[in-house]
């Protein structure tokens, strides 16, 4: 301590050199805009290259974990192939089926990958990199292999915001698959893996476990999309139940998804729009 | 010299700057800084840190008043920070008398060599803090070096003029 002292008598004019040119250099970045401007430009450049240094050590140092997904993605994909062969010589086999399909399908499917998402507000968007230029358009219905996404709501040419059902401004005709009766599935804003289905009549019999899917009639989800399952029924208000849905979508996993583009929407909405004038 | 006759000089000096040289526009390649001599001048038995203090107040008075807040402060904090070293190694001590207005200058060679090299070392801190980038570095030592070469000359006219007069 005492040596510290010492040194600090012995060269405090250095050191106070030291502190009033280091104040003036703050003043001079601080209050002269092009001076700052420039200064922040040097930073930004030199963080920005300790950073992608960084990123390349670390992109190293997982390639082993890197690879390993990989391999796990691959026997993923392989026993799909096998499945779907299945699938297809079944389909093949039927006749009947074949007759249906040769018809033009009313849902095209195109598959997509989440580049941005946030789950921590009321209102989450997730952001996909198909767009306009990829043929999506505002209020197609996004799924993933788990259940329903969601819904796109705005398109630029490369890229696609949806609307999650883990959005409190998304309402979604749903159903109980058992026996048919149907509300509007809308979130509350707190728990990411729970919605909550309104409207549906007080007699209705909905037990723990029902499965909840996509009614069809908004013209956005095809029929029969699995939304999730019964997680509790309540009885609260006078002639409506409140069921809480949990969702088959776990929405921190998701990676991939595809979107479902509704061909003869165009034709339903005229016909319904006619009706009206 | 005296505390008061030294602070009438710091006022005049600062007059001069701020009245008269700092609006000449003599291309942006000339800017006269006269006001720095008030460093050059001030008495030799002041503490180091003393010096330093001043040259920083200076300096930031300067901003103040030409808006270009910091640039001023760190040059004259640099040139008052190598004073002492300066006045060692370019004279000795009776030459050191001479600037505390005991003495006739008796050199003045010496008095040229100081001035010079102090206003240059300002000049080139003021010219790289006001463009604030190593490029283009020959057209900002083209300002460094006119400007020096402006200032010290409108300095050693103030000293003969306004200092030496008085000496005698």
């Amino acid at each position: 301590m005492k040596e510290i002292i010492k040194l600090i008598l012995k060269y405090h004019f250095t050191i106070i050199f030291i502190l009033l040119e280091a104040l003036s250099f703050s003043l001079i970045v601080l209050h002269n805009n092009y001076q700052r401007t420039v200064f922040s430009g040097y930073t930004t450049s030199f963080f920005s290259t300790i950073s992608a240094v960084v990123t390349e050590i670390d992109d190293y140092l997982y390639l082993k974990v890197a690879n390993e997904k990989l391999v796990a993605e691959n026997t993923n994909l392989r026993n799909q192939i096998e499945k779907l062969k299945v699938i297809c010589e079944l389909a093949q086999a039927d006749t009947l089926w074949k007759k249906i399909d040769s018809t033009d399908a009313a849902y095209v499917f195109k598959t997509a990958d989440i580049v941005n998402a946030g789950f921590n507000k009321t209102k989450n968007y997730i952001t996909i990199d198909k767009g306009s230029d990829d043929g999506i358009q505002p209020e197609m219905a996004v799924c993933s292999s788990e259940g329903v996404i969601g819904v796109v709501e705005r398109v630029s040419k490369h890229y696609a915001k949806v609307l999650p059902l883990i959005n409190t401004n998304l309402r979604v005709s749903a159903k109980i698959q058992k026996n048919g009766y149907y509300g509007s599935l809308q979130w509350d804003g707190n728990d990411y893996r729970y919605s909550y289905l309104n409207d549906i009549p007080f007699h209705v019999n909905a037990m723990v476990g029902d499965t909840i899917v996509t009614s069809g009639f908004s013209t956005i989800f095809p029929e029969g999309r699995l939304i999730g399952f019964v997680e509790s029924v309540n009885k609260e208000t006078a002639n409506f139940l409140s069921i809480k849905v949990k969702l088959a979508t776990d929405f921190k996993r998701i990676l991939d998804v595809y979107v479902i583009a509704h061909t003869k929407r165009q034709e339903q909405r005229q016909l319904e729009n006619e009706s009206y004038e | 010299m005296s505390n008061l006759k030294f602070f009438l000089h710091l006022v005049m000096l600062l007059l001069l700057q701020l009245t008269i040289l700092d609006n000449i526009q003599l291309h942006s390649y000339v800017y006269i800084n006269i006001y720095i001599l008030a460093i050059y001048i001030l008495p030799y038995r002041l503490r180091n840190a003393t010096i330093l203090f001043f040259g920083f107040f200076l300096g930031f008075f300067l901003d103040l008043a030409n808006h270009t807040m910091g640039i001023h402060a760190a040059a004259t904090t640099l040139i008052a920070y190598i004073r002492p070293r300066l006045l060692m190694l370019t004279s000795n001590r009776e030459q050191i008398d001479d600037i505390q207005g005991k003495q006739r200058i008796s050199d003045f060679g010496w008095f040229f060599k100081y001035i010079l090299i102090s206003t240059f070392i300002f000049n080139v801190v003021l010219m790289l803090g006001e463009v604030f980038t190593f490029h283009d570095f020959f057209i900002t030592l083209l300002r460094i070096v006119c400007s020096t070469l402006a200032s010290t000359f409108i300095i050693l006219l103030y000293y003969f003029i306004a200092l030496k007069k008085k000496q005698n």
